[in-house]
């Protein structure tokens, strides 16, 4: 069993069809929910979160069904949502223990836990001030507090890097990272920003148009992946491009003398070099680099058939 | 998870039955209710009538008293269904205005800060928080309706030299009955309006006017279409027939403006449920933009 299960899911909202047939296991310890504005993030999570019924299929949390089980679901969910979401006139403490008291802390209990929560976000000295009075970070920070307090088991994170400086930002990053090492929640984090995902997730997936275009482990991705390297070159760039493809590598070439390349495990620059000087072509740059999630998120997006042809596209394309 | 280790740890511990959810809500917003002054000075307001109710009853019922303000009293006052209608009357008039404050202190401030998507996302369905919020309005307005007029009841009883209580029991289960349904459609109506509308001072003003506008047309399409049924959008007339029958109290309203028992039972249940459809429409955790 997963921590979500999708099974051939289908949304509708308004009429118009939001989520398109989505199936899937997502197991990771932190899952990664990427996509362009639109492609449905923010319906998934609604979905997960029992706030939409899929008018097709079935989704389910820890083998929970979103709809019929939706109380239980949502006791053992702690939720961040994307925009500002707080009761203004409340006190940090008073609202984290409100919060707390709704997932069915005893009273006593969500006070103890809504100061600690509040302590271990960053807000302890500012805990007995008016939510509305907080900035932009803190307000962030007082929606981890709350989405924490009662000790959930899965952790949705809806943007929580959204409108955060670069300090801020790190810093719930790196508390992100705690949690996710503590090890007794798991995360689904939504963003479209790659660098949040990348520095917190291990697994990701990826829609588009309300279709899932990548579901994969990012490690695994990574390290399957091959080396991408770009070459400027002066000299018979075509005769080089034979001679290097000779090595088993696939190359594209580009006017101006570059090319682009990826090798095979067995094959180094070194050998790159070696023909170059046999050829009597000059390499003027050399860039090398692994397959980020940014190049599985552009194929993901470049792929208009979805995950079925993912990995034809994946192995045609540079 | 200690304070002072910084760390997170999961929760272990017991957790309350879901039902109980619903009273922490209501808990919550009776605390947001009664936290403001004006509401402290509104509830202060709102028993004075029922003050001035014990002095009378006190001395219609004590002789010494009705000596030392000159003989008068019973023959001027009797503490009968006619006397406990006014209090009812007055304190259910009264309450329109707690409501009025109190109901978009509930609602408006959730909805102004956007906090339904957090609330909602808790195991808490949407009937639930309705649910919560209704119980701390009811609350709060039993608080000047049925509770205060029930005492006054029982210290007439007590007080009086007859054995008055048990032969006017109908008093009794009139004043309650009235006042629960009145105040039960209060805080539905005073919820449904507060939740279309965001701003605090302009839902007050929206209550009142649910309540009295629709009696002005009322009466324009009895003036016009020469009927009486312009009446059943006529709140104050509906209720104080109502509040008449259930006490028991002798018709003191002119014929023209009677209505049926039952066409007022119908109109109060179709504008509760047009408030029911209303909050249906509106609380909730995710609005779905069309087009």
């Amino acid at each position: 069993m997963g921590v979500i299960d999708l099974d051939e899911v289908e949304v509708r909202l308004a009429g118009r069809v939001v989520l398109n047939d989505l199936t899937g296991e997502l197991r990771g310890q932190a899952i990664g929910l990427l996509g362009p504005n639109g492609a449905g993030k923010s319906t998934l999570i609604n979905t997960l979160l029992g706030f939409h019924l899929p008018s097709k299929g079935k989704a389910s949390v820890f083998g929970l069904d979103t709809h019929k089980d939706r109380a239980q679901i949502r006791g053992s969910i702690g939720f961040m949502p994307e925009n500002d979401s707080f009761i203004g006139n409340m006190s940090g403490v008073r609202f984290v223990r409100y919060m707390a008291e709704l997932s069915g802390l005893p009273s006593r209990l969500a006070l103890e836990r809504a100061h600690e929560a509040l302590f271990y976000v960053g807000l302890g000295e500012v805990r007995y001030r008016k939510v509305n009075t907080y900035s932009l970070g803190m307000k962030q920070l007082v929606k981890l507090a709350q989405a924490l307090a009662h000790g959930p088991k899965l952790l949705i994170l809806d943007e929580p890097t959204n409108g955060l400086d670069p300090v801020a930002r790190q810093r719930m990053i790196q508390l992100i990272k705690d949690i996710r090492q503590e090890g007794s929640i798991r995360l689904l984090i939504s963003s479209h920003l790659l660098r949040d995902i990348d520095e917190t997730c291990d697994e990701v997936l990826i829609l588009k148009n309300g279709r899932i275009a990548s579901l994969c482990n990012i490690e695994e991705e990574r390290r399957s992946n091959r080396s991408f390297i770009e070459l400027e070159t002066v000299g018979a760039t075509e005769r080089f491009s034979v001679s290097i493809r000779g090595l088993g590598c696939e190359c594209a070439i580009f006017p101006g003398g570059r090319i682009k390349l990826v090798i095979p495990e067995n094959i180094e620059a070194r050998d790159l070099y070696v023909i170059a000087a046999e050829q009597g072509v000059q390499i003027r740059r050399m860039n090398q680099r692994r397959d980020s999630l940014e190049d599985i998120f552009l194929r993901a997006m470049d792929n208009e058939q979805g995950v079925k042809e993912q990995g034809r596209t994946a192995n045609g394309s540079l | 998870m200690a304070v002072y280790k910084r760390n997170y740890t999961a929760y272990t511990g017991t957790v309350t039955p879901v039902w109980a959810r619903v009273l922490v809500l209501a808990r919550y917003a009776f605390e947001e209710a009664w936290s403001s002054k004006i509401t402290v000075g509104l509830f202060i307001f709102c028993l004075l009538p029922c003050i001035l109710s014990l002095l009378v009853i006190y001395i219609v019922d004590n002789p010494v008293a009705r000596a030392l303000i000159g003989g008068r009293g019973p023959e001027t006052l009797e503490i009968d269904a006619r006397f406990f209608l006014k209090v009812l009357a007055t304190q259910s008039w009264l309450a329109l205005v707690l409501a009025s404050w109190i109901a978009p202190r509930m609602i408006t401030l959730d909805l102004a800060d956007n906090a339904l998507p957090i609330l909602l996302s808790h195991p808490i369905s949407r009937f639930g928080y309705v649910f919560g919020k209704f119980i701390a309005l009811f609350g709060s307005l039993s608080l000047v309706t049925w509770l205060p007029c029930l005492l006054l009841f029982v210290f007439q009883g007590y007080s009086s030299s007859q054995p008055w209580a048990m032969s006017n029991l109908q008093i009794a289960i009139g004043l309650m009955a009235g006042s629960v349904i009145w105040i039960a459609f209060l805080s539905i109506l005073g919820l449904a309006l507060s939740s279309w509308v965001k701003w605090r001072v302009m839902a007050t003003g929206v209550i009142f006017a649910a309540v009295f506008v629709p009696a002005g047309i009322g009466a324009i399409v009895s003036a016009v279409l020469r009927t009486r049924w312009g009446l059943l959008l006529n709140v104050p007339v509906m209720m104080s027939n109502l509040w008449q029958r259930l006490l028991g109290a002798p018709e003191s309203i002119d014929e023209r403006f009677s209505v049926p028992t039952l066409a007022v039972a119908v109109m109060l249940s179709l504008a509760t449920l047009v408030c029911v459809g209303m909050l249906n429409k509106r609380i909730r955790a995710r609005e779905v933009v069309r087009g």
